[in-house]
């Protein structure tokens, strides 16, 4: 048989692949702990010290090599993500719920929403830019006009997870409670929503990541204050220090937190909708 | 249904639809008609104007520093598409078909989505001490004594811009692979098994074909991604790789608003001459 030698090669190949994958991020991670301040971004390491992370928070004498202008990007960058999570989640539930039935023109909308996502962000950025340059005539700030890019981008995936949950759903508790006489509005907040809260959660997560680490987008439609990516995108330019790798492991274990927070609201909201089945089989 | 409530749905349904619809005209329809507008103003130095003009389009393909790098996009495309579909269908294969167990299967997905949790700048930046002449790949080879002398072609050359985006971008060709190839009724292939066919003939016949939708949604979003990249060519070739989003980026940096738009306008079309394509190999409306 074929496969039984197929089977163990191709095992072997994905474990090279992932090791592909994770590569530069192990060698990030060496190179984070490099000796500073005369030891570069490369190999090999001189001496294994926590010099760049302390470079980060600012605990290192002074030195030719300018601190990551991260403090305030990243207040920035966490509340354009805030904002677009909450904007796209918003809208993302919205239109799919109005997509529980076929209408007409719904292939249309679909796709127009879908766009948002299929555009490559420079061309995003550069059309919002010249919008407000030429016609609209106001400055580009990261709360305006790149908050209106990352929307655009998010929205879509948020509209595209509401609609997998929502095409699930089943709708005869909605009208067992709206023939119970309980107004629409109130069924969507204390029936529907309750039920498709795991998949706002995916859908916030989802909005959440992709603008706080959005960088095409944000690049011309941001203005003068710079967010995280784009102070990133600064050291590009300079000579590179490990600095920025120890930052690269910050906001990773950062991520991870994030990503932890949402795995126990999940695991609750989850367990909650348990418990109220269990219940209502009990009565 | 009565007349009555019938209007009442379409009027809650056109209430939830007209934010996210107006959104996306006003920030995106708008914004994309702006470019090919724009494309037509009249450029000078220090400002633009209004006044339609071909000059910037004459301009564009008069050089031919931005016709080469219209190539060079066609080019990076098809090999950066080329390799994270040969590199990513094996892993997909093994993911979604051949791992039984699916718990497995998750952990290993999961495992390829973890990345995406760095940075996507840092991540291209930690392609430099990987590649450089004294970068680990040098440094292990050379070790291993396959080389006595550094590869230098590694870094701030074409091939460290194609490793950089075959890296990042693989995984978009894996997920949706494997998400078909798991949805394949594995009866059909134990009767095709039955019937005698080898590991091959089921592969070309059943497996393949069966996993085409997958292959073109992964490459219509490696496809988005890549032609409209400029960071990672930025950071990893050294100024050597030149493509049309590099353009944009240098052209709106030296305010040159209707050549940016120009070169924009190319992107959406190239875009939309790709996406149209794949998507008439599949009709992903009826497979989904």
């Amino acid at each position: 048989m074929e496969s039984k030698i197929l089977k163990p090669i191709l095992g072997v190949y994905v474990a090279l692949f992932i090791l592909f994958l994770y590569g530069p991020f192990i060698v990030l991670g060496i190179i984070s702990f490099q000796q500073g301040p005369e030891g570069g971004p490369q190999f090999p390491i001189i001496e294994w010290s926590t010099y760049w992370y302390r470079h980060l928070f600012g605990m290192t004498p002074p030195s030719r090599i300018a601190p990551l202008p991260v403090g305030e990007a990243l207040i920035r960058s966490l509340t354009l993500a805030f904002m677009t999570m909450v904007t796209s989640t918003v809208l993302g539930v919205m239109a799919a719920q109005a997509f529980r039935k076929r209408f007409r023109g719904s292939g249309f909308v679909f796709y127009l929403i879908v766009l948002g996502m299929m555009v490559p962000g420079v061309l995003t950025g550069l059309g919002i830019s010249l919008l407000a340059n030429n016609v609209l005539d106001i400055e580009r700030h990261w709360f305006t006009t790149a908050f209106v890019a990352h929307v655009v981008y998010t929205f879509p995936f948020a509209f595209l997870v509401m609609l997998a949950i929502l095409n699930r759903f089943d709708g005869s508790v909605e009208e067992a409670s709206w023939s119970l006489g309980v107004s629409p509005a109130r069924t969507f907040r204390k029936v529907t929503f309750p039920l498709i809260f795991p998949g706002v959660l995916s859908a916030m997560l989802f909005a959440f990541t992709l603008s706080f680490d959005e960088f095409p987008r944000t690049l011309f439609a941001s203005g003068r204050d710079q967010t995280l990516p784009l102070a990133i995108y600064g050291t590009f330019s300079v000579e590179i220090h490990p600095n920025i790798f120890a930052f690269g492991v910050m906001t990773t274990l950062f991520s991870f937190a994030l990503l932890a927070v949402y795995g126990i609201l999940m695991g609750l909201s989850i367990r909650r909708a348990k418990k109220v089945a269990m219940q209502e089989e009990i009565e | 249904m009565s007349a009555v409530t019938e209007t009442k749905r379409d009027k809650t349904r056109l209430m939830l639809l007209a934010p996210g619809v107006i959104w996306m005209l006003l920030f995106l329809i708008a914004p994309i008609l702006m470019i090919v507008y724009v494309s037509f103003w009249t450029q000078t130095t220090f400002s633009i104007n209004s006044t339609l003009t071909l000059e910037s389009w004459r301009n564009f393909f008069g050089s031919e520093a931005y016709v080469g790098a219209l190539w060079t996009t066609l080019k990076m495309w098809l090999i950066v598409l080329s390799a994270t579909f040969l590199i990513g269908y094996p892993a997909a294969l093994y993911i979604g078909l051949l791992v039984k167990n699916q718990t497995i299967a998750t952990v290993l997905l999961v495992l390829c989505v973890i990345p995406f949790w760095t940075s996507f700048l840092i991540r291209v930046l930690a392609w430099r001490p990987m590649l450089g002449k004294e970068g680990a790949i040098n440094i292990i080879l050379q070790k291993l004594g396959l080389i006595d002398t550094p590869i230098e072609v590694l870094l701030f050359s074409e091939l460290s811009v194609i490793i950089g985006m075959t890296q990042i971008y693989v995984v978009f060709m894996v997920g949706p692979i494997a998400f078909m190839l798991g949805r394949i009724d594995r009866n059909i292939i134990e009767a095709a098994r039955d019937l005698g066919a080898g590991f091959g003939r089921i592969f070309w016949k059943i497996i393949f074909p069966l996993s085409l939708p997958g292959v073109v949604v992964g490459a219509i979003f490696v496809s988005v991604m890549v032609l409209g990249e400029f960071a990672t060519s930025g950071a990893l070739s050294g100024r050597k790789v030149n493509l049309l989003g590099n353009i944009i980026v240098t052209q709106v940096g030296s305010l040159k608003w209707a050549m940016a738009s120009v070169v924009g306008v190319i992107l959406t079309v190239l875009l939309g001459i790709v996406v149209a394509g794949f998507l008439r190999i599949v009709d992903l409306k009826r497979e989904l």
